[in-house]
């Protein structure tokens, strides 16, 4: 009898068990990198709009290029209401598209083998300007973007989508900060990103140098003040020690 | 002397209503804002009480036989046709308006020759069901000339209801497509559109008419086989107040000065008593939805958009292709 039961309850342990250990694993350490994620648009308005982006170049942001792109994608101009934010989604796609496509298009390993150590600074302005250069193909419709992404209902969703984009470049970069640093260095990037991004529509230089040099003079201005910051709360730390400590010797309880 | 008759047709109809209501309290079904709260309450307890079962549906707050629905729907509408843009404007401050331009408008119905190549199909078919006076109608075609310089967008007004076709067809002698082939009126039930062939239309509305149908789940289906694969199905719908003081609001506006209204501009409580219980019935934001999921159709992002707090709602679902 028992030996009949014993499979069955084995099983059952080892079921408790494995429950228990991937309730414990999500509750110790769930990496979402762990996990596959699932694709950002549905099909059918990635269909659309994947093939809207290819006419952006000649249409630029508008609804023509997406009613081109849901012809192209086998549906009809009447279909482009599965997108509810209208142009601002052809946008939203582009930036989301690019953003996860970061992680395939910037590799370090090969570098890395080659010898060279690459530092998070490096690594942060390479991943910078490689999504930047993903603009390259539609600059001259980017300011159309740029429109769209600062009208006031699509505001708070185009800077979302900043914030994330920072957060994957520090990612990406390997950055394992946990104290305050953390929103500070990811402020600071998004400020500098965009500052870029504008810059670069104006730039006529070959293969964007110009952008490049802007993109770390900017870099350079942050690391500076990061720099004069950190000394200037070691003075102020010290100064205020040792004026406690003078007014201690002086026979004040503090 | 015109001044005269008003006052003595509006005399008239204030005495009408009050003879009305006296009736009507005699029968014991008296209806006050706070009665009809209840009543509500009452109703919405059990879920879905005997909607699809056995042969009953509802008429606004009442319970009523299924083949008496329609005949009902049909008396409300026939005796609102002749004042129904007046008790529109009266009803929703004018607001009905907004909402409905802003529907079109972000439809964009209409194909703009500049983008589209010669040989391909010229203009958009819009089916436009329960749209008898041809609110909607008229704006889709001015959209689509003036906005897409399209003079090829055709759309056919469906209704159930006669009276309020011929009210539609004495409005469009007042537009430019009165005579053109852009513009014809049918009489049809939206649940059985045999006149309209399987995959022929690219946009198929409803403004403010599907929560009268007697199934609203076969009039989707219909709507997903007249369709043409990637057409849309757009409805505007009263829907759900999201916010609770503002529901407050808006139910002691809807119960009390409503019927009141139609008592005194129209001269028919009964019909305007239906439309607010009938807004009350309708199901909420998610669970249309849903419901338009469950037809086969694919919903855009969350699926509708809020029009002034959730007093009316805009859906949407597209036909895969």
């Amino acid at each position: 009898m028992a030996s009949v039961r014993s499979p069955s309850a084995v099983l059952g342990n080892f079921r408790a068990t494995s429950y228990r250990l991937a309730a414990w694993r999500q509750r110790c350490c769930y990496h979402s990198y762990e996990y596959s994620q699932p694709p950002p648009f549905p099909p059918a308005e990635s269909a659309i709009l994947s093939a809207a982006i290819a006419h952006v170049p000649g249409y630029g942001f508008t609804t023509d290029a997406l009613r081109l792109g849901a012809r192209d994608a086998g549906y009809m101009d009447v279909s482009t209401n599965l997108l509810p934010r209208g142009v601002f989604d052809l946008v939203n796609y582009h930036l989301v598209t690019q953003r996860l496509a970061l992680k395939n298009s910037v590799q370090f390993a090969a570098a890395e083998e080659q010898g060279k150590r690459l530092g998070t600074g490096a690594k942060v302005r390479a991943l910078t300007l490689a999504r930047l250069r993903a603009n390259g193909p539609i600059l001259h419709r980017w300011h159309e973007a740029l429109a769209i992404m600062a009208q006031p209902s699509y505001a708070p969703a185009s800077l979302a989508e900043l914030a994330r984009l920072a957060d994957e470049i520090w990612y990406l970069a390997g950055d394992e900060s946990v104290d305050s640093s953390w929103y500070t260095k990811r402020a600071s990037l998004s400020a500098i990103y965009s500052a870029s991004e504008v810059f670069m529509t104006q730039d006529m230089s070959k293969d964007f140098v110009e952008t490049a040099q802007f993109l770390d003079s900017r870099l350079g201005d942050v690391m500076k003040i990061g720099g004069f910051v950190g000394a200037l709360t070691a003075w102020a730390d010290y100064t205020a020690h040792s004026t406690v400590n003078v007014l201690r010797s002086k026979g004040i309880r503090i | 002397m015109s001044a005269q008759s008003a006052r003595a047709l509006f005399r008239r109809q204030l005495l009408a209503g009050g003879k009305r209501r006296v009736g009507t309290v005699e029968r014991g079904q008296y209806r006050c804002f706070s009665c009809a709260v209840r009543q509500a309450q009452q109703q919405q307890t059990p879920p879905k009480p005997a909607q699809n079962g056995d042969g009953t549906t509802h008429f606004g707050f009442e319970t009523v036989a299924e083949a008496l629905k329609e005949q009902k729907v049909r008396g409300v509408f026939s005796s609102v046709a002749s004042s129904y843009d007046t008790m529109n404007d009266l009803m929703s401050l004018g607001i009905h308006r907004l909402w409905k331009d802003h529907f079109v408008r972000n439809l964009n119905p209409g194909r703009n020759p500049l983008t589209s190549g010669p040989s391909e199909q010229k203009g958009w078919n819009i089916l436009d069901i329960a749209g008898g006076t041809g609110d909607i109608a008229f704006r889709m075609l001015d959209h689509a000339s003036t906005i897409n310089n399209d003079a090829h967008t055709k759309v056919t007004v469906a209704d159930i209801n006669p009276d309020m076709l011929a009210e539609g067809r004495k409005r469009a002698l007042e537009t430019p497509y009165a005579r053109s082939p852009r513009l014809n009126f049918i009489e049809a039930n939206a649940e059985k559109l045999d006149m309209i062939p399987d995959n022929s239309i690219d946009l198929y509305t409803v403004a403010f008419g599907i929560r009268n149908f007697t199934h609203k789940e076969e009039a989707i289906r219909e709507a997903y086989r007249v369709l043409k694969p990637g057409g849309v199905f757009a409805v505007l719908e009263f829907s759900k107040v999201t916010n609770g003081l503002f529901d407050a609001v808006y139910k002691r506006w809807s119960f009390s000065a409503i019927p009141l209204i139609g008592q005194l501009v129209a001269g028919d409580r009964d019909s305007y008593q239906y439309l607010v219980e009938s807004i009350e019935r309708f199901p909420s934001q998610t669970e249309f939805r849903d419901m338009i999921k469950d037809a086969g159709l694919l919903v855009p992002g969350q699926g509708w958009e809020d029009l002034t707090g959730g007093i009316a709602a805009i859906h949407k679902g597209v036909k895969p292709a």
